[in-house]
């Protein structure tokens, strides 16, 4: 079962690729086509994951264990937070939205000392920020809504 | 002899020094703590390295990479797992013997034979690589396309349970190449109308999200499915020293070790943890006392230490000649000459030959350096990382991802495509496809690409300008060789695996 789901997600993305090549437009006289290499290996993609269908036998599908349900949401979980995590850039700047991520991440791996989680919403931020923006000189991202950085510095 | 003026220069500098030394201590750790590899430090490390000049960064980086190598033995002797793949060998010995109260000792053999392997992979490196430049030099795109050609398809088929995941993984690898402009006619590809993916996707956070994040997710899953304790070994004083008459019967391992190892290195994509499983396989089978082997012999730590520490230098013999990365690291460092503006390829020789000597200066120092620390602290640095607190180092490193990704090149673009590749990452090694092969794969496809199309312009006969030139032809065969080998090897473990069935 778990082969076969595996050979249909590398043929549609075989197929999304080779649409994506099919729209390059054609070349100019004595070039080459840019299309050329994308569409060879999205068709190359393409076989394998017939050969991986083909491969592919049937077999009863044993229960999955309570705890690989668990790891499994627990990565989605942490998957959406980075995602919202780096969304928020965006919106709030750099030193909001890390100050809120940092404890919810470190309570998610197991932490649960609260002293440890409130000095985390202050350190955090302010040693990256030291680091990578002060020292290193990176221009941090701009917060379009709000901006605790801003705010602080006045 | 460019290597010895390299060598006064880099002892001449302190701060340069320091780095190598700074860089095999970090390099140790972060390869002896499970879970964390080289890869992932280096790949977080980057985008520090865009502020320092490129010898420092990349001799920093470097060290780092051969550190990290021989830090997976000690969690591999210590704690029955591998801190990387490459260690996973020498664990087959490391462990029992740790078990009886040598770790001291099986830690001094893997570091002692480590530095042999490292050594002759580096001394067979600068000895060889000017003249695999200086043939370089004379390939024209049809050839340079076959040998690309040949990468692709032994990463593919030859790393990984599979080959067709190992080369679906590398053909993906090369599509997400191919996102942004066409660099011959600038017409846009997969960009679906994004103006920020008509720039492409960028290296640093494609790595910094497949090897940080992506280890960060990996990590999640391990706690959460993780149960029991490592069990507590024994030591005692005699089981942490090491006699030369103990030592003297593991030196034929590990000088045969250094030169599978050095010969491995050279091929791109077969990696350190085939050239230690075939160095512990020869060694067994060559061994006076293969009954031992397994239970807790020194040449079974030897024999692997060196073999997967002779990677590290011919590796970038590739890397610098030709552009093609052998391994994960090759291809980070691969970024990192490109972001300090410098062409990697058989011109580098021509360009920029001080600096090359310089990094082999600085690889052999920092063999040295970790050697030395290896030899009289291993145990301190096994004490150490027991007391890292993973449930902090995790969360950590998934911030230090953001914002090293960001610090890149201050595009948030390339924070959101950190954060899909470290999923894709980790989906990937969920579902056993191949992630070094993807990433080598996607360095490299820009190169062929542009050779292949070369080929192509300058050919009359169309596409069999590859099969007319002898090297190319070559190459492409040795390539479909590789991989048929693997299918005939794959079908016979099927088989035998077939028949132990039957027979049961």
């Amino acid at each position: 079962m778990r082969a076969y789901a595996e050979g249909l997600v590398l043929a549609g993305l075989a197929i999304v690729a080779l649409w994506g090549a099919w729209q390059v437009p054609a070349a100019s006289p004595g070039d080459t086509w840019a299309g050329i290499v994308p569409f060879a290996a999205a068709l190359a993609l393409l076989v394998l994951s017939i050969f991986l269908l083909l491969g592919a036998t049937p077999q009863p599908v044993d229960a999955p264990e309570e705890s690989d349900n668990a790891a499994t949401f627990g990565i989605v979980g942490l998957f959406l937070i980075a995602l919202l995590y780096q969304q928020s850039f965006r919106w709030f700047g750099y030193v909001l939205p890390t100050a809120i991520t940092a404890p919810v991440v470190l309570y998610l791996f197991g932490v649960r000392n609260w002293i440890g989680l409130t000095v985390s919403v202050v350190l955090c931020p302010l040693v990256f920020h030291v680091i990578f923006f002060e020292l290193l000189g990176v221009f941090p991202p701009y917060g379009e809504v709000f901006d605790l950085l801003d705010w602080i510095k006045g | 002899m460019e290597i010895f003026p390299a060598l006064l220069s880099v002892l001449t500098d302190p701060t340069l020094l320091f780095a190598i030394v700074l860089a095999a201590a970090v390099g140790m750790i972060v390869g002896a703590t499970p879970g964390l590899t080289a890869s992932a430090a280096i790949a977080m490390l980057l985008p520090i390295t865009f502020y320092m000049p490129p010898l420092f960064a990349l001799a920093f980086l470097y060290v780092i990479g051969k550190s990290g190598r021989y830090g997976g033995s000690i969690a591999a002797i210590l704690f029955n797992t591998p801190g990387t793949a490459a260690s996973a060998a020498t664990q087959i010995d490391g462990y029992p013997l740790a078990r009886s109260g040598k770790a001291g000792k099986a830690m001094k053999v893997a570091t002692i034979s480590s530095i042999i392997g490292d050594l002759m992979g580096d001394i067979l490196l600068v000895v060889g690589v000017g003249f695999i430049a200086a043939i370089a030099l004379k390939l024209g795109p049809p050839e340079t396309f076959a040998i690309y050609f040949a990468a692709f398809v032994v990463i593919g088929s030859v790393i990984g349970k599979s080959i067709v995941k190992g080369l679906a993984s590398a053909l993906l690898g090369i599509l997400i190449a191919m996102v942004g402009l066409d660099p011959i006619s600038s017409e846009e590809r997969y960009t679906f109308g994004s103006f920020d993916l008509s720039n492409g996707v960028g290296l640093v956070p494609l790595m910094i999200g497949v090897f940080v994040l992506g280890e960060v997710f990996a990590q999640m899953e391990e706690r959460r499915k993780a149960k029991g304790d490592i069990e507590e070994n024994e030591s005692s004083e005699s089981g942490n020293s090491l006699s030369w008459e103990e030592y003297k019967p593991c030196l034929p391992h590990a000088f045969r070790g250094g030169f599978i190892g050095a010969g491995i290195g050279v091929l791109p994509g077969l990696g350190s943890a085939i050239a230690a499983f075939i160095s512990y396989g020869e060694g067994k089978r060559r061994a006076k006392n293969p009954e031992k082997w397994g239970k807790g012999a020194l040449e079974g730590v030897a024999a692997p230490e060196a073999a997967n520490n002779a990677v590290s230098g011919p590796s970038m013999a590739p890397l610098l000649t030709l552009g093609i990365p052998g391994s994960t690291i090759g291809a980070i460092l691969l970024g990192v000459f490109l972001i300090h503006g410098i062409q990697v390829g058989p011109t580098l020789f021509l360009t920029d030959k001080e600096l090359v000597y310089q990094l082999f200066a600085c690889g052999m120092l920092g063999i040295i350096a970790y050697g030395v620390i290896g030899y009289f602290g291993a145990t301190q640095v096994a004490r150490l990382i027991l007391k890292i607190p993973t449930n902090v180092l995790y969360p950590m490193i998934f911030l230090t991802a953001f914002v090293a990704a960001y610090s890149a090149r201050g595009s948030m673009f390339d924070v959101t495509v950190m954060t899909v590749a470290g999923f894709g990452g980790w989906l990937m090694r969920k579902y056993d496809f191949n992630i070094a092969a993807c990433v080598i794969s996607f360095v490299l496809a820009k190169g062929a690409e542009e050779t292949f199309r070369q080929s192509l312009l300058m050919s009359e006969s169309g596409p069999l300008v590859f099969v007319e030139r002898p090297i190319a032809l070559a190459f492409l065969i040795l390539g479909l060789a590789a991989m048929a080998f693997r299918i005939r090897g794959i079908l016979k473990e099927r088989r035998i695996a077939q028949g132990g069935l039957g027979d049961a």
